[in-house]
């Protein structure tokens, strides 16, 4: 471990506990446990069926299966406070290794060995030695063309002691720091995803053809008010022949002060950004907006009609009971269990005492006179209006979820592809006047590609005549 | 149709080279290997001829969309990567002989793939996106680099043993392999090009996802099940380059990471629901 420990004499029990707690989180032991939980945990959360309204587990589990699982978080255990206590404590892990290794990696870039001797040259490979004819002079100078060409930037030359001249080259040096890209940038997602969780919200709407809204609810329940407004124009939906969804589109206007600020046509796949707010095309539906209904006596004559706006309570004629049209289904379940088609869902309101309430099929008009009272309703005209679902989300913090996820992949690549080569070359002269020049070279990956390009070199070299 | 023609030559075609790979290794005769590994080449040829045109006459249809959507069309672009990134590899590292152990896998996935219905369906709107055909060939091109690992730490795990067993030049079936040392090392480079292939998968999936439904990451069993294999390849990249994990123990993990890799892409669709569900048999 690259720690500075302190001398082992001036340890207090302060410093003793603090480097206990490294040791633990920059232990191995700690990431393949941490790592091993995690991948169980989610490998669960994937078999359990996460977020589902709690009827649908009573039909797979047992009462108490379902009441220890729920208490236990099981259900939504990816926001669990045990889930967020690993991912927690692997943030911390992956903080702690990075400051460990950053500091042995800087350290050792900081510490070069620009001689090459002879404890250096056992590390090396392809160490050559070629002795030549010219003087030492000549020999640099081709020698540095050579070398240079295949590692650019600056190289450091040492005379040492015995008169031998020394020249250093490297490449890809912060080619070492990739570690430290891939490490801050998950660093950087977690962050990310906590400033989204703090910051912003996600929320749903449904907003009608015409209708406008100021505000949303967002998931938690909590209301956001918009510094706009957002106005659904028109809402369609297409399908292919078989029946499959092709297009869901909502023509939506951005209005501020009562002006349109912006108008745009969002799609699956192409949502609207407003200052910070964006708006996703998730659902949609209808409702009626209202409904005419003729009152039919037994003997089929009719004795007048009702127009009622959904939600509303009016009169109706000739009769003291009032009627309300409060709910609509698309796909009605008939009690012989078949379709029944579009049904409206009526409150009648009698002078005295509680309502009644009763099903009206659109497409079969005279179903209520079954009911055998003295009139029955007959559903004469349904007008839907359709509404438009959208997703609306605020997140502050994606931006660093997608710079770190840039600098990630980064970072792999730097770190898979590139290399740090090394090359150390001495050159001494003999009292003859003639050269001999040693070379040698390393490379932290991929050392057989090195290899290969240091043998076309030192063929190069000793060709130099 | 005309794809479906040539996807069942190119099929026909794997089988010829699979047959061949296991022949030069039983005969030991490099004009078969050659052929063997040219029958391959022809196969992706086909193939690639299939694909090109299955996109063609998607246009016909007037729907006009990448051939990458359906389980069908994974499973075909599957075999199609697999048989590259091997033709590759073999080119490399001069691993022929691997081939008899690898070569089988491309012919098999078209099989099981034509059990599964191949007409040409329009795109539902969460598809309908530029991001489909970056998100598709990252994430596939990167799990034929963990299959083809997957295939040669396999073969390592045998190869050590009999190396262990006779130490000594015998002139065995086993002599005629790669050496063990070279296995791992392909093991592990095959990973490494794997992985950063797989982290594009994920992070363009991400990006997709919160442009189509307002969340970059929902625990989804697609997603998490792609985070489970993410770490399992981090963890063999850590052990081996921080501890110098080698031999066994990497091509273990190596296994292991290709198991995940298949449960994530078939074992998901297949058996849980979520998002993910258009690669699905349904």
């Amino acid at each position: 471990m690259a720690v500075d420990e302190p001398a082992k004499g001036a340890k207090t029990d302060g410093t003793d506990f603090v480097a206990k707690i490294w040791d633990f989180l920059t232990s191995l032991k700690l990431v393949v446990i941490l790592l091993l939980i995690l991948s169980a945990l989610s490998i669960a959360g994937t078999v359990i069926e996460q977020n589902k309204p709690v009827q649908e587990y009573y039909r797979f589990y047992q009462p108490g299966t379902v009441a220890l699982f729920s208490k236990l978080g099981l259900f939504d255990m990816y926001h669990s406070w045990w889930f967020v206590a690993c991912l927690s404590l692997l943030a911390l892990n992956i903080t702690a290794c990075t400051m460990d290794r950053y500091r042995g990696i800087m350290a050792a870039m900081r510490k070069k060995n620009l001689i090459l001797d002879e404890k250096l040259s056992k590390s090396l490979q392809n160490l050559t030695t070629i002795r030549y004819v010219l003087p030492p002079d000549a020999v640099e100078k081709k020698m540095v063309e050579l070398a240079g060409s295949g590692f650019s930037g600056k190289h450091v030359v040492t005379v040492a002691e015995d008169g031998a001249r020394h020249y250093f080259f490297e490449k890809g040096k912060y080619s070492r720091l990739a570690f430290f890209m891939t490490h801050v940038s998950i660093l950087l997602i977690f962050l990310g995803a906590l400033v989204g969780s703090f910051f912003g919200y996600k929320a749903y709407t449904n907003i009608f053809e015409g209708e406008t809204v100021s505000q949303v609810e967002a998931r938690t329940g909590k209301i956001q008010k918009l510094n706009f407004q957002v106005k659904c124009n028109t809402f369609h939906a297409e399908f292919y022949a078989s029946g499959m969804p092709m297009d869901y589109r909502s023509d939506l206007s951005i209005l501020q002060n009562g002006k349109e600020v912006i108008r745009k046509t969002i799609r699956v796949n192409d949502p609207l950004t407003f200052e910070g707010v964006t708006f996703y095309q998730s659902s949609y539906g209808s409702q009626p907006d209202q409904v005419s209904i003729e009152v039919v006596n037994r003997d089929g004559s009719v004795k007048g009609a009702v127009t009622a706006p959904f939600g509303q309570t009016v009169a109706i004629p000739g009769v003291p009971d009032k009627v309300e049209a409060a709910d609509y289904q698309e796909h009605f379940h008939m009690p012989d269990g078949s379709e029944g088609g579009r049904a409206i869902g009526v409150n009648i309101h009698p002078a005295n005492g509680g309502p009644t309430g009763l099903w009206l099929l659109v497409d079969q008009p005279e179903y209520d006179q079954r009911r055998g009272s003295a009139y029955y309703f007959r559903v004469k005209e349904l007008k839907l209006k359709k509404y438009t679902g959208l997703q609306v989300n605020k997140d502050p913090g994606e931006i660093l979820v997608w710079l770190g996820s840039i600098l990630l992949i980064a970072g792999i690549m730097i770190a898979f592809f590139m290399s740090h080569k090394k090359l150390w070359i001495s050159l001494r002269t003999d009292n003859k006047g003639k050269s001999e020049l040693t070379i040698g070279g390393t490379a932290n990956k991929n050392r057989e590609a090195f290899s290969k390009e240091m043998e076309i070199m030192i063929q190069s070299l000793k060709e130099v005549s | 149709m005309t794809n479906s023609l040539l996807f069942g030559i190119a099929t026909f075609v794997y089988f010829f080279a699979m047959v061949l790979y296991v022949s030069y290794l039983a005969f030991r005769s490099e004009m078969l290997g050659k052929v063997a590994s040219l029958s391959l080449l022809g196969g992706v040829v086909v193939e690639t001829a299939a694909i090109g045109m299955r996109w063609y006459e998607s246009y016909q249809l007037g729907i006009g969309r990448a051939p990458l959507t359906n389980l069908y069309e994974s499973l075909t672009f599957f075999a199609w990567t697999f048989a590259v990134i091997y033709l590759v590899l073999e080119r490399k590292f001069k691993i022929r002989t691997v081939g008899a152990f690898v070569a089988p896998f491309p012919f098999l996935i078209m099989a099981y793939a034509s059990l599964n219905p191949n007409d040409i369906q329009p795109l539902v709107p969460a598809l309908k996106s530029n991001w489909l055909i970056s998100h598709v060939v990252s994430c596939f091109v990167g799990y034929a680099a963990f299959a083809v690992s997957f295939g040669v730490s396999f073969l390592y795990l045998f190869k050590a043993r009999a190396e262990k067993r006779s130490p000594k030049s015998t002139g065995s079936f086993w002599e005629f392999l790669p050496s063990s040392a070279g296995l791992d090392e392909i093991g592990y480079k095959t990973i490494a090009i794997g992985f950063p292939l797989l982290t594009i998968g994920i992070v363009t999936g991400a990006f997709w996802a919160n442009v189509a439904w307002g969340t970059y990451w929902s625990w989804d069993p697609k997603e998490t099940w792609s985070l489970i294999v993410w770490l399992i390849y981090a963890a063999y990249l850590h052990a081996r380059i921080t501890r110098g994990w080698r031999g066994k123990r990497a091509a273990i993990l190596s296994i292991v990471g290709f198991a995940a890799t298949i449960f994530c892409y078939l074992g998901v669709n297949l058996i849980l629901s979520g998002l993910h569900s258009y690669g699905g048999a349904s």
